[in-house]
């Protein structure tokens, strides 16, 4: 789409900075400025107003041209025995082109967010489940169970467009029950009804869930239990919300597996998939896996028919990385010695000089575990990488203050981000709604496309 | 540039050639009459002894899309097994082998070509997820694609059907859907079933309420038959009855086919809907009364959806049945979805064993609807692909039907108790090349309304397979020696030589633009996208000049 740049365009896109995928999002395009005017929630603003940066591709930190960044990128990836592609934050277009380099060079491949994709994967693959998707909660949902997650700190306007909506085709919106379980920092005044009932609250921590979860499966299959309370949670408060669950005209629990960040949390997942299971054999109940993006879903699902197989979260020896990141920059690769190429987003400009080798990047791995969970983190859909390149005007957060002694790319290559540069095509969280991304403002970056393309040309 | 395919012994059944001598010249990808005395012919290929057949058309095989999708990701254990053999080349296909149940989309496109396929159709499009299916077929190479969509558990549907709206708006409903998820046909799914177990029903007879809307699987199968009959779409509704897959859905299948009322209906695997109740075992076959109505009502098409023993992974649509299925699900494992108030899916891996008696039956009532179904253009050949057995085990299929004493060996190792309970000995027919040639070619491009394809006359598209004449059809329908597509020899002795990519065929009816207008309120209101975003566009299907859109009309 062409977009007249000498003049006030008014625009409705579709947002992809989280999983959710709202295309109601009213712009102003003010001589290629982009405002947001309405619908828009914090995190659309950030994604849709952040500037262009500097488009100049680097080569160890100094300016080259596009062609020369293209042929040293290429020559790197040449002499690689063992690449691989990291990030892969991008759209589906951008991801068949990259998908087919790592064919022909041989590369492994991993999503940012593998971590928490691969969580949802395990249950899947072992013993699939039962779901919903979007426009169903909407419509049908009476009761809605938010286990360990307060969805909106990850999917902002989850409440706001799919259950508080003014009407349902089947059930009275301003009505239904809303119940978190989780820990006591979970933002629940979003589960309030509108002039209504504040949603019920059963408080524990998020490593206690799969022991709470149990009991709640017994309860709901019938089993006696004859324990006053689990993990400080009183047994009659859970044997009422195994009842309400019985008795719903369409039950939904939802999780979001960034938020279940402890080990083994597939069986926490495992056990609400298992309850929905057990409530659909009399009544009916659905799973609803929410989070998700940086195009984690497209990217697997278009692994998925490319390879046959999903991505997953393996440990992978290499000898370079090729980090791709089109949406954001505030997530990095780890830091480490290998080479890096960069193909992505620069909205926050990359440090220009190298720090003397090698002592670059030694110990400079920040901690990954456990740092800024929902709380201090909430833009963030997965974090195994510390940001460490990044000052993030876009998420305006502190963290990741950009450290002079960041790794510097051997190349870094800016490239257009799809749903503002350049068109494209992503899947929604439910993996069932697949959406096409509008070119909004007008610059000269190419497509991760065009990019990998080149670098093919000089395999 | 003209290629001229010299002596080949042609079977072409939309021209009545059954095994006729003849030439055939192609020039920019399409065949021509005759060249006049000027023309340089380019290239000479004498097959001299060698059958040709239009490429084949494969009208109902779940290529792309969610569930598709979903099996993939929920089944590695196939793709493992793939691996263990090291050298993929000198490992060949059997009916047993599961890792084909769900191939890749560039699989899909390379068996499908080695086997002489140049088309293949996918069935179960939800227009909600149209445009994934799309995506998965732009990457599927070699073949030309298209698919069908779902309509009839659809809220907006069954609205408009439980207000007794007017047909014609019924009818702009479906050609807009046609329109805006780029399909060709339309499909219905245990009509108002998949609705109905959202409402936590649990089977739906034809003529039985679905509890919100009030209205009738009948209702339902005749307001979507004469719309697609009323906006003069080519293929008939095309109909994944009630009750998939139960014993005693036989008599669900005689009353559609009595509620189509002259309408022209396509019966979707006709084999899992082919089931009585009789015997100890209370499951019986019922393949003789359902072959029987479908040669008395000649408005009546099928597809069979053949088992084949092996595993595989079921993909359906029908979420309501495949709820009962999974419990008989190997590996244990399934996914069944609501999706989008639009419709539903259900994916359950499954084995097919010779030595049980309910799947050694279902068997043979396959092989008993293609036998005793008369004319082979209304009867077409497919295993319902993943959901019978992959699509890979066409030709071992082939043989079956043509090789009497190699349908009888196989019978001889059935479940004895199963042998006891169908007729198949006595069928002795064996299909002729020709009623092959009509049932894969012919008679699946004239269902779907594709006029340049499955026939090799002046003005068809040159997508032409060429095979060695052998006794043994599985060896000879597994790798032809040659394979054209668009004029371009593309497969050399089973071998993909060349790639190409096919186009999406589509049909886009005339209708109102007024239909939009409630649309949009309706969007607005209930759904969770905007309006113009659920249409695919055609750029979209051109794909950057890699996808190309072909458009048929009725005239
Ligand atoms: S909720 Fe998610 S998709 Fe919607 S506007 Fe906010 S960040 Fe964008
Ligand atoms: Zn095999």
């Amino acid at each position: 789409m062409k977009v007249a740049s000498h003049k006030i365009n008014c625009i409705t896109a579709t947002c992809p900075a989280c999983g959710l995928l709202c295309d109601d999002i009213a712009l102003e395009n003010n001589n290629n400025k982009i405002k947001v005017l309405t619908k828009g929630c914090e995190k659309a603003v950030s994604f849709f107003e952040q500037p262009v940066g500097d488009t100049t591709p680097l080569i160890n930190g100094k300016p080259a041209t596009l062609q020369q960044a293209i042929a040293h990128a290429a020559k790197l990836i040449k002499t690689s025995q063992q690449p691989l592609f990291a990030g892969l934050s991008t759209d589906v277009q951008g991801f068949r082109a990259i998908y087919n380099l790592a064919q022909k060079t041989n590369a492994s491949m991993q999503h940012m967010n593998a971590q928490s994709m691969t969580r949802n994967l395990k249950v899947l693959q072992s013993s699939g489940w039962q779901t919903t998707t979007l426009t169903e909660v909407k419509n049908r949902a009476d009761l809605i169970v938010c286990i360990g997650t307060d969805v909106v700190s990850h999917n902002p306007r989850f409440f706001e467009r799919f259950v508080w909506a003014e009407t349902a085709l089947f059930t009275e919106p301003h009505r239904r029950q809303i119940i978190y379980i989780g820990d006591k920092y979970l933002k629940t005044k979003h589960g309030q009804q509108p002039h209504g009932y504040s949603a019920e609250h059963i408080q524990c921590t998020n490593e206690d869930l799969p022991e709470i979860l149990a009991v709640l499966n017994a309860l709901v299959l019938n089993k006696p239990i004859k324990a006053k309370q689990v993990c400080g949670v009183a047994i009659d408060q859970l044997q009422e919300l195994a009842d309400d669950l019985k008795d719903a005209q369409y039950a939904v629990l939802a999780w979001l597996a960034a938020d279940l960040d402890f080990a083994h949390a597939e069986l926490a997942i495992g056990q609400i998939t298992q309850m929905v299971s057990t409530l659909n054999l009399n009544s009916r109940a659905a799973g609803l896996p929410l989070g998700g993006s940086d195009g984690d879903t497209s990217a697997n699902n278009a692994n998925t028919w490319l390879s046959g197989l999903t991505l997953n979260d393996e440990v992978i020896e290499h000898d370079l990385m090729v980090w791709v990141n089109s949406f954001g920059s505030e997530k990095s690769p780890k830091i480490s010695e290998k080479p890096l190429i960069v193909i992505g987003n620069n909205s926050a400009p990359l440090p220009r000089s190298r720090v003397p080798s090698p002592a670059y990047g030694r110990g400079l791995l920040m901690n990954d575990k456990g740092q800024g969970q929902t709380t201090s983190a909430p833009q963030s859909q997965d974090s195994p990488q510390t940001p460490v390149i990044s000052p993030s005007p876009v998420s305006g957060r502190g963290v990741g203050e950009r450290s002079d002694a960041a790794q510097i790319p051997e190349v870094f290559i800016p490239i257009a981000t799809p749903g503002l540069d350049c068109s494209g095509t992503l899947f929604r969280i439910d993996s069932s709604v697949v959406l096409p991304l509008m070119r909004v403002r007008e610059n000269a970056l190419p497509t991760l496309s065009e990019v990998v393309n080149r670098i093919e040309a000089l395999l | 540039m003209i290629t001229l395919l010299k002596n080949g012994k042609l079977y072409d059944p939309a021209h009545n050639k059954n095994g006729v001598v003849e030439d055939i010249y192609i020039r920019d990808g399409y065949i021509i009459a005759k060249v006049n005395a000027a023309d340089k012919i380019n290239q000479t290929i004498d097959l001299t002894g060698k059958i040709v057949m239009a490429g084949a058309i494969d009208m109902h095989s779940h290529i792309g899309g969610g569930k598709v999708n979903i099996a993939r990701m929920m089944l590695p254990e196939f793709r493992e097994a793939l691996k263990q053999y090291s050298e993929p080349e000198a490992h060949i296909c059997t009916p047993n082998c599961s890792h084909h149940a769900t191939p890749t989309s560039t699989e899909t496109g390379f068996r499908y070509i080695e086997m002489g396929y140049t088309a293949a159709f996918e069935p179960a499009i939800l227009p909600i997820n149209a445009r994934q299916a799309h995506l998965e077929m732009a990457d599927t190479p070699m073949i030309d694609k298209g698919g069908y969509t779902m309509l009839g558990n659809d809220d907006y549907f069954l609205r408009l059907l439980s207000d007794k709206t007017d047909q014609k708006a019924i009818n702009d409903y479906v050609a807009w859907t046609l329109h805006a998820t780029q399909a060709i046909g339309i499909k219905v799914v245990n009509p108002g079933g998949i609705s109905a177990f959202k409402f936590n029903q649990r089977r739906l007879n034809l003529d039985e309420n679905n509890v919100y809307y009030q209205v009738t699987p009948r209702d339902i199968l005749k307001s979507l038959s004469r719309a697609v009959n009323e906006l003069g779409i080519a293929k008939p509704l095309h109909v994944h009855c009630n009750n998939l897959g139960a014993a005693g859905n036989f008599q669900t299948t005689l009353d559609t086919i009595q509620a189509s009322d002259g309408v022209p209906m396509h019966l979707t695997h006709i084999q899992f809907h082919s089931y009585g109740l009789e015997g100890d075992k209370k499951f019986s076959s019922a393949a003789a009364q359902i072959a029987e109505a479908i040669n008395i009502n000649k408005h009546i098409t099928a597809d069979v959806g053949q088992i084949l023993f092996g595993q595989t992974v079921t993909a359906s649509g029908d979420s309501m049945m495949q709820h009962l299925n999974a419990r008989h699900a190997s590996p244990k494992k399934s996914v069944i979805m609501d999706i989008e108030c639009d419709a539903g899916c259900g994916v359950v891996p499954f084995k097919y064993r010779d030595q049980n008696y309910v799947n050694a039956l279902q068997w043979a009532i396959g092989l008993e609807l293609f036998l005793s179904v008369t004319d082979p253009w209304r009867i077409f050949l497919t295993t319902d692909h993943p959901n019978g057995a992959p699509f890979t085990s066409y030709p071992h299929l082939i043989r079956l039907l043509m090789d009497k004493s190699f349908r009888n060996e196989a019978f001889a190792k059935l479940n004895l108790d199963a042998q006891a309970m169908t007729n198949l000995p006595s069928l002795t027919r064996e299909y002729s090349l020709y009623e092959i040639a009509i049932m894969t070619r012919a008679g699946a491009a004239k269902l779907i309304g594709l006029k340049n394809c499955g026939h090799l006359g002046a003005g068809a598209q040159a997508d032409i397979t060429v095979y060695s004449e052998q006794a043994n059809k599985e060896a000879m329908f597994g790798q032809p020696d040659y394979v054209f597509k668009n004029g371009e020899l593309v497969v050399k002795d089973g071998k993909v030589v060349k790639v190409v990519w096919g186009a999406t065929h589509v049909t886009k009816p005339v209708f109102d633009m007024s239909v939009e207008k409630n649309l949009k309120q309706y969007f607005d209101k209930y759904h969770t996208i905007q309006l113009d975003n659920f249409k695919i566009s055609n750029d979209e299907i051109a794909d950057n000049g890699r996808g190309k859109l072909v458009s048929h009309s009725k005239t």
